[in-house]
């Protein structure tokens, strides 16, 4: 290319380019200070710790029952099998917590998950695309097909501009999305700041599975261990420590063995 | 020793990771950190600061251990850690019941402290009363029912106890968080050999066989114990039974003998031998080789004369 085939006003630098990354940012550090206030300490029950170290050593009891006397394994898997034992109850209590609706702490969570994230999202979002709306601000140095002209000409709907040009509307959520290194810079690993996260939250809604698994997992820990017998892992082990390591006069001694045996009787 | 702050920091940091407890070392490294280069360890320095306390409390040097619980305090007024912290240095001081109330105190507001929990049990335990702190432990179980290390401490509490059945249940505990651990093995054949008994001797040799095979042959303590079981339990039960347990003691004292023979000649040069800790003393050596060749003697002797 001889000359570029168009010429933007460098008051475009300043005016948008510039301010559209300083407001992004910007916003997302305020995000992070304001989600550090307003998140509620999550506290653990007694009850669910007892519940998870329950089913740490019911595992436990699965998986290395053998190294114990056979005595021994049978009286932990009826305590905890039998009618009041732990796994049993644990199978049987109805997961809580099944509506969120009806559980006021998870509501005023989500509510303020909503309103620190989704919410200002929009708001600015909005604002960006009112104010910033329609300006070229930039161009990728390389050339791309026609079909990321939706990606990157948001707001511009023209036939004949060249796909590497970058619209404001996509500048913008190109810095709502690329942030993530600065912000891990800036305010650490593990920042509220970061778009991307929230989006994985909202994908698998982590939080509220966890909930209902617990039952599950009893219910799977319950069937893995009645069906689990017990093998005594250390049947003959003296033999195999004595063989494994024969001493050498042992050697000879078991060559001398018959001849002795022979002597003395 | 000559290192500079940030060379200390790291390293208290590297202890604090790994937990290790040199409380000596600790108060030496930390005291200069914590004196003079408070303003340079920014948010690191209450990490620091607590650390060092608890080594110096270890220590028994309480002038540092005030000025970094001041700092502590200056700077958490209300933390449940630093209160704990506090209760600590009471029990450093021998005021158990100011330690005891403290901790009360903050059980009340958090239930699933574990820390604090244990910290109680610790209270009684140095105190004297066993059988309180066997109480307390057993009700904090049933809650953190995978913690090894409080069944490591219920295990040695009833061992003082003399209530070894119980003991053993602790042990079999440890075995199944951690099947591969020998010293875990031996210590439930220990117990099983002081119960006694003909079947609890099969068992504990059993397990001093098995603590000797994970520890591949190095576990001198295990070796000796299956020496003794197997030797002891030839006296009785049927011809092949008796003939095994023979051959066992037998293969147990041997190797026994040789590690003996091995221990102080097997190093060579001065630098390794002090790298690695011999606890057998040079001179105890032919007294123990003696008895062992003759717990050997003994069991060829009833060999020949069956």
């Amino acid at each position: 290319m001889a000359e570029p085939e168009l010429l933007l006003d460098s008051s475009i630098r300043f005016w948008v380019v510039l301010p559209i990354v300083f407001i992004t940012f910007v916003f997302g550090i305020i995000r992070h200070y304001l989600s550090l206030l307003m998140t509620s300490e999550k506290t653990v029950s007694l009850e669910q710790v007892r519940d998870s170290q329950a089913l740490i050593r019911c595992r436990n009891l699965r998986e290395n029952g053998q190294y114990i006397p056979k005595q021994a394994f049978e009286m932990r898997k009826h305590y905890l099998l039998n009618k009041e034992g732990i796994i049993t109850k644990g199978k049987e209590k109805p997961s809580q917590a099944k509506n969120p609706m009806t559980d006021p702490s998870m509501m005023t969570d989500m509510l303020k998950g909503n309103v620190l994230n989704v919410l200002p999202m929009i708001v600015i979002g909005g604002w960006i695309q009112w104010t910033f709306s329609g300006f070229v601000t930039t161009k990728v140095p390389f050339p791309l097909t026609i079909r990321f002209k939706p990606m990157l000409q948001r707001g511009i709907e023209l036939e004949a501009l060249d796909a590497s040009w970058v619209s404001s509307a996509s500048w913008y959520f190109l810095n709502v999305f690329g942030l993530r290194s600065m912000y891990s810079l800036i305010l650490g690993e593990n920042n509220a700041a970061d778009q991307t996260r929230l989006m994985q939250d909202q994908m698998s809604g982590a939080a509220m599975a966890m909930q209902q698994d617990a039952q599950k997992a009893f219910k799977g820990e319950w069937e893995a261990l009645q069906i689990t017998p017990h093998q005594n892992a250390l049947k003959h082990i003296e033999d195999i420590v004595c063989m494994t390591h024969i001493l050498p006069e042992d050697l000879y001694t078991t060559e001398k063995i018959p001849s002795v045996q022979a002597a003395t009787s | 020793m000559d290192m500079t702050w940030d060379e200390a920091s790291d390293t208290l940091r590297e202890w604090r990771g790994m937990s290790v407890r040199d409380s000596e070392q600790v108060v030496e490294l930390g005291e200069r950190l914590v004196r003079d280069y408070s303003s340079k360890l920014q948010d690191e320095l209450w990490l620091v600061c607590e650390q060092v306390f608890i080594a110096s409390l270890d220590t028994g040097r309480f002038d540092l251990a005030n000025l970094c619980l001041d700092k502590l305090k200056e700077k958490f007024p209300k933390s449940s850690r630093v209160m704990k912290l506090d209760a600590m240095g009471m029990e450093a001081e021998g005021r158990f019941d100011d330690a005891l109330n403290v901790y009360d105190e903050l059980e009340k507001l958090d239930q699933t402290d574990a820390a604090i929990r244990k910290r109680k049990i610790a209270v009684f335990k140095s105190q004297g009363y066993t059988s309180l702190a066997i109480k307390h432990l057993t009700i904090y179980l049933q809650s953190f029912m995978a913690d090894q290390e409080a069944w490591m401490e219920l295990a040695d509490l009833y061992v003082k106890e003399m209530d070894y059945k119980k003991a053993a249940f602790c042990v079999e505990e440890l075995i199944l968080s951690n099947a591969f651990n020998h010293l875990y093995h031996q210590r439930y054949a220990e117990i099983m050999y002081t119960i006694g008994g003909q079947e609890n001797l099969e068992t504990a040799r059993r397990y001093f066989a098995q603590a000797v095979k994970l520890s591949s042959n190095t576990n001198i303590r295990a070796l000796y114990g299956l020496m003794l079981t197997s030797g002891s339990s030839t006296q009785s039960r049927g011809d092949t039974k008796a003939r095994n347990s023979k051959q066992y003691a037998n293969w147990a004292g041997k190797m026994v003998l040789s590690k003996y023979k091995n221990v102080w000649s097997e190093g060579g040069t001065v630098d390794e031998t002090k790298f690695l800790p011999k606890i057998t003393p040079e001179s105890d050596l032919p007294q123990l080789t003696a008895s062992v060749s003759q717990m050997l003697g003994q069991i060829s002797l009833s060999d020949a004369s069956s």
